[in-house]
């Protein structure tokens, strides 16, 4: 066992003992980029993120119980990125009634006629960008948060349009909430409600653009936002069967833009994931049975 | 042994019982009048409840699961027949207060019901990952169950009660069903779906008065009027006080983005058969479908406040623009509807489905020198000249010439020639969807349909076929790929390689040509320049070269995507141990990258469009069809579908991964109904066999026979009227228009059926046999020529297209009156009153079952198949008449 983790799991454990003193939701340590949770044990990350982060323990299991899916199916890209999903409490940014549910691998309902995705499509598209630190990224489609949320732990320049103007105060407020509450992280998020279609013409260009909204076409402003060599990530279709496109903008040596489209399976046929229920990191079965 | 009486003496039992009526209620005249008005209205009401429920799910939320709980609803007379046949003797002594109580309730109940429903925030596309949903969706059942209950338990009495003269209630049953159809039908002009209950509460009231001044007896009429204040008042005043919606609609349907964006305005309204529509106008919509992604770098701006959201029935939007400048409609040229303008100058260009105008206005940008238009949604044109929409168009219908009907039906019945015919992206874009994708007809998609395109062009004349391309793996666009390819053969196979130029573009449109001739290498450099320029990808074109070597893996590779891990499937992905896989991937972070990370090669998508076509042309195509994941068969006239995908033999291997195929629920839907029928009913049919087959029933003779007897007549009378239904949208163009009138033309048809049946009792054993023999030879003829006398009715005026299609309907609907209320009244003569009242539940049983196995007849063999296998049902109920006109034991002693 390396040093540090056994440090961090001794924390942990010392901090565990000490839970009952803390209000849950504060969390003790800020965020850096260099924080690094533990990978190697369902335990000893659970301490870490009691004594850390201040998170439930009954949440923080369940969020290693998926990441170990997640790691298993490819969907996160390195240590950045598997950081990056263990530090999102995405119980943060689903409804009361769907706690429960919260780490399953299915969308779920946020009101408004909108979801929040799946935690493996999630890895997925933010691998496939792959934002590195200072990177500008615009979120088209802020919904519940949880897209941003995640960024912020990989790059401090996150930019996110919400169309619906009520679902947009909503998610300002929860960020702001958890701000207090201490993930600083979250002050990189910059938000507004507006029609993302135009993008976000001040803080142009943009090095990654996520969109999380349905769109019969790729808006024209947002491939003008994005960099020469910049990656945007598209979900298609229906909740449920849906095909995230990406498209990787390219300046040729005449100075011509061109768009490449694919998947961000790599233009790979993979297979797809199922709706996996999970007990402990086992898998037991699906939602339809 | 069996000492019965010969069962040919039978006619001569019911010839001396004709005039008999001793088992029926002794009413006078005027009662028994105002019995035949209150059952024709009654059953009236329960027609009009069902489709008003149907057209609330399919403005609110999805159609299907409307299909669903009706049909299941509709099991409240199986379960009523149950009852009643082991109660028997009870509601023979109480039918009247019974009857009346029932009645009274129906109105509260449906009302009752429906805000229930409404309140309980059923969510279709959570009905597989959140398990509450399918509690809300047991709970929706039950709650419309209730009313069905009531007005079979009131149905049943009656019938109970006229089992001797059967042949007059049921015509009044059929007949007051029939024309109250065509009461709603009127309705819906008047009523928007959230008030469409008003329909058959109105017809539920006038049933309670007659009833009243009939056998309920006026002492009924004030607790009548106070239901009808508490169904009325509930529905118009205490649901607004109270904040209770009457028609929720999803937060998923298309309208409700439109309604939630800050400056959006509704600019139009109509309700009319055709459709609930509304246009909302919103800065926030924009229309640009199947967009070259060059345009981003081409154009310095795209149209602003362009565009209104035309939503039909809450679904949409399609896209209605406004009349733009010529450097506003500069971004016309990046649209994929473009592409037979490229090699065709000044064409007299026909639009064959008008939808909000896009291709329209990209044809009139695009130098057509005449362009016609055909739309078949009579209330879509409605809107385009009401005085806002035809304000913000420019009044576009007035630039072309409008066929107010099915462009397919003009091109068939017209000598006019075009240079350009179009079938573009008319729909929605469907952008969300609350469930999966309803299963509707699309004959403007048939093979038959594209032999009408490919045959009314010019010499030289080009046809342009865009579809969305959104599937992975790829599903509609091999549909019209196959399609197209076999209306081709059909027409000119001798130019067949070089007739075609196809182009895509991964996650959003495919466009095909096809040419009346060859392409000309000039016409072919041009398509492909174009193409290029736009970034699309190329999927044929005359001479094009496929590398065979890709196949296997192509097809396997979709193979193993939809049923890795599956039962009888390839094994799933490798499953490795997380902890492992992490720490591994800490000593050498970024190391490992995954699967989606390199962006080498053609995509699986455009291989396997390119695959098809190579297939297509060269006659492979039945091998690779058989081996690709999805069904592609072509469209049909007979089979006229985008759904089906799943092939049947893998419906058990996609139990667990139903959200991967939401798009396909709809088709999935229709199985699950299909079970969930023949279980309930399965169980509804046990009940008073466990009861009392070897007690009530022992003295009928030729029981199993009778049960198959009413079986066959309850499954094959719905398969006629709903399979009819399904053709005849080919020339009524409207789902709801064609439910409509089938159910009015086929129940007062066969209500006149009924009251003709009276007159051959004494008859039946040489008569009925005749009946039967003729239904299945009008049924099996049908089953082959129907189309053809749709396709020609269907150019016809509207009010002609209707009255042919009465006329049509008449001779099968009336000779299938005669079997029910023949047997019914036999039963009841006979004596058989337990069998009477649990034959109507049988029938009704299987008219669920038979409703439910329609679309899964016709979207898996056609929808020729369900008439001819409706046919088969009719011709095996020939024998088993014998079995229900048996005499029993009891009549045989002397």
């Amino acid at each position: 066992m390396q040093r540090r983790q056994f440090l961090a799991g001794a924390a942990g454990l010392i901090g565990g003992a000490l839970a009952p003193r803390f209000a849950l939701a504060n969390v003790p340590t800020p965020f850096t980029f260099e924080m690094s949770p533990p990978m190697d044990s369902r335990e000893k990350f659970i301490a870490w993120g009691l004594a850390q982060r201040g998170e439930d323990p009954k949440f923080l299991g369940e969020r290693f119980d998926r990441f170990g899916a997640m790691v298993r199916n490819e969907d996160l890209l390195n240590d950045r990125h598997k950081h990056a999903f263990l530090l999102t409490p995405r119980e943060k940014f689903v409804l009361q009634q769907n706690l429960g549910r919260a780490y399953d691998h299915a969308f779920l309902d946020i009101g408004f006629g909108v979801t929040i995705s799946g935690p493996h499509i999630v890895g997925r598209m933010t691998s496939n960008i792959d934002p590195k630190e200072g990177e500008k990224v615009l979120e088209i489609g802020t919904g519940s948060g949880y897209q941003s949320a995640y960024l912020s732990h990989l790059t401090n320049k996150v930019y996110t349009i919400e169309i619906i103007k009520p679902l947009a105060e909503r998610t300002r407020g929860i960020y702001d909430q958890l701000i207090k509450d201490g993930y600083g992280e979250f002050s990189a998020i910059t938000s507004k409600a507006a029609d993302g279609y135009y993008g976000w013409e001040e803080f142009a260009p943009f090095d990654k653009i996520i969109v999380t909204c349905g769109i019969d076409h790729v808006p024209p402003p947002l491939l003008q936002q994005l960099k020469a060599g910049g990656i945007m990530v598209i979900p298609v279709g229906p909740p449920g069967a849906q095909r995230v496109l990406k498209v990787v903008k390219t300046e040729g040596a005449d100075g011509q833009m061109t768009v490449a489209r694919s998947d961000i399976y790599g233009g790979r046929i993979v297979p797809f994931v199922p709706f996996t229920k999970l007990e402990g990191d086992q898998i037991v079965g699906t939602h339809n049975n | 042994m069996n000492e019965a009486r010969p069962i040919q003496s039978v006619d001569a039992v019911v010839k001396e019982s004709v005039e008999d009526t001793s088992g029926d209620a002794v009413l006078s005249p005027r009662e028994r009048m105002g019995l035949y008005f209150a059952v024709g209205l009654a059953a009236g009401s329960v027609i009009a409840l069902q489709i008003d429920i149907m057209r609330v799910f399919a403005v609110g939320s999805w159609a299907h699961f409307g299909s669903l709980v009706v049909s299941l609803a509709m099991l409240g007379f199986g379960l009523t027949s149950a009852v009643m046949t082991i109660a028997k003797d009870w509601f023979s002594r109480h039918w009247r207060i019974a009857a009346t109580v029932a009645l009274g309730l129906f109105g509260p109940l449906a009302v009752g019901a429906n805000l229930y429903v409404q309140q309980l925030g059923f969510n279709a596309i959570f009905i597989v990952s959140d398990p509450g949903q399918k509690w809300k969706l047991l709970q929706m059942f039950l709650a419309e169950l209730a009313p069905f209950l009531a007005g079979a338990v009131f149905l049943g009495c009656v019938f109970l009660k006229s089992n001797r003269t059967f042949g007059r209630v049921y015509f009044a049953d059929l007949a007051g069903a029939g024309l109250c159809g065509l009461v709603f039908l009127l309705a819906m002009y008047v009523f928007v779906p959230a008030n469409l209950i008003a329909a058959p509460l109105g017809l539920w009231l006038a049933a309670c008065l007659a009833w009243a001044l009939g056998p309920g007896g006026g002492f009924a009429l004030i607790p009548y009027a106070l239901a009808g204040a508490l169904a009325f008042g509930g529905h118009f005043a205490v649901a607004p006080a109270f904040g209770l919606k009457t028609l929720a609609v999803n937060d998923y349907k298309g309208v409700s983005y439109a309604r939630k964006f800050p400056d959006a305005k509704r600019v139009y309204e109509s309700a009319s058969p055709f459709g609930y529509l509304e246009a909302y106008s919103s800065s926030y919509l924009h229309f640009a479908p199947g967009l070259s992604d060059n345009a981003g770098f081409n154009l310095p701006t795209m149209p602003v406040n362009a565009y209104l959201g035309l939503y039909v029935d809450s679904d949409g939007p399609i896209g209605i623009m406004r009349d733009l400048t010529d450097k506003e409609t500069a971004y016309f040229r990046f649209l994929p509807m473009v592409y037979p303008y490229i090699i065709k100058s000044s064409p007299k260009t026909f639009i064959t489905q008008f939808g909000g105008g896009i291709s329209t206005e990209v044809a009139l940008h695009s130098g057509a020198r005449d362009v016609t238009i055909a739309e078949g949604n009579r209330a879509v044109l409605d809107a385009f000249r009401s005085d806002v929409i035809r304000n913000f168009t420019g009044d576009i219908l007035s630039k072309v010439r409008v066929i107010d009907y099915e462009g397919r039906h003009f091109l068939a019945h017209t000598n006019e020639r075009f240079d350009v015919i179009d079938l573009s992206l008319a729909d929605s874009v469907g952008l969300s969807n609350p469930g999966g994708f309803a299963i509707v007809e699309k004959f403007s998609y048939t093979k038959e349909a594209m032999e009408t395109y490919m045959r009314a062009l010019a010499p030289g004349g080009v046809l342009s076929v865009t579809l969305w391309n959104k599937e992975e793996p790829p599903k509609s666009v091999l549909k019209l790929y196959a399609t197209m390819a076999a209306a081709a053969r059909e027409v000119d196979p001798a130019h067949l390689a070089n007739s075609f130029f196809v182009a895509s573009t991964y996650l959003s449109t495919a466009t095909v040509l096809y040419k009346n001739g060859d392409f000309s290498f000039d016409e072919i450099e041009k398509l492909r320049a174009h193409t290029h320029d736009m970034s699309f990808d190329e999927i044929y074109s005359p001479g094009f070269v496929y590398d065979s070597s890709q196949t296997a893996a192509t097809l396997d590779g979709y193979v193993q995507q939809i049923f890795a891990g599956a039962a009888g499937g390839p094994p799933a992905a490798g499953s490795s141990d997380p902890v492992a896989a992490s720490a591994s991937s800490e000593q050498g972070a970024d190391a490992t990258p995954p699967s989606g990370k390199s962006d080498d090669g053609v995509l699986p998508a455009t291989v396997m469009g390119r695959l098809a076509w190579h297939a297509l042309m060269s006659g492979d195509w039945p091998d690779i069809a058989s081996r690709y994941v999805f069904n592609t068969r072509a469209l049909t006239n007979d089979a006229p579908y985008f759904a089906a995908y799943v092939k049947t033999p893998d419906l058990p291997r996609v139990l667990d991964r139903l959200e991967l195929l939401q798009d396909e629920w709809g088709y999935l839907l229709i199985w699950a109904t299909l079970g969930v029928a023949c279980l309930t009913a399965t169980v509804l049919l046990a009940i008073p066999v466990l009861w009392g087959w070897r007690t009530i029933f022992s003295h009928s003779r030729g029981k199993a026979l009778t049960v198959l007897y009413f079986a066959c007549l309850g499954a094959g009378y719905i398969m006629v009227e709903v399979g009819l239904i399904a053709h005849f949208v080919m020339a009524l163009g409207n789902p709801t228009v064609s439910a409509s009138v089938l159910i009015t033309g086929m129940l007062v048809f066969s209500g006149l059926g009924a009251l003709t049946s009276e007159r051959v009792l004494p008859r039946m054993r040489l008569f009925m046999p005749l009946v039967f023999l003729a239904v299945a030879a009008l049924l099996m003829s049908y089953a082959m020529f129907i189309n053809n006398a749709l396709d020609g009715i269907g150019s016809l005026p509207y009010g002609a297209r209707l009255v042919f299609c009465f006329l049509l309907i008449a001779p099968p609907a009336f000779l299938m009156g005669f079997p029910m209320p023949t047997a019914m009244t036999t039963l009841g003569r006979l004596g058989k009153d337990h069998m009477f009242i649990w034959a109507w539940g049988v029938n009704g049983c299987f008219s669920v079952i038979g409703a439910a196995a329609a679309p899964v007849i016709a979207t898996n063999f056609g929808l020729g198949a369900v008439i001819e296998i409706a046919a088969f049902t009719y011709l095996l109920a020939l024998p088993a008449f014998f079995g229900v006109i048996a005499v029993d034991k009891v009549l045989s002693r002397p």
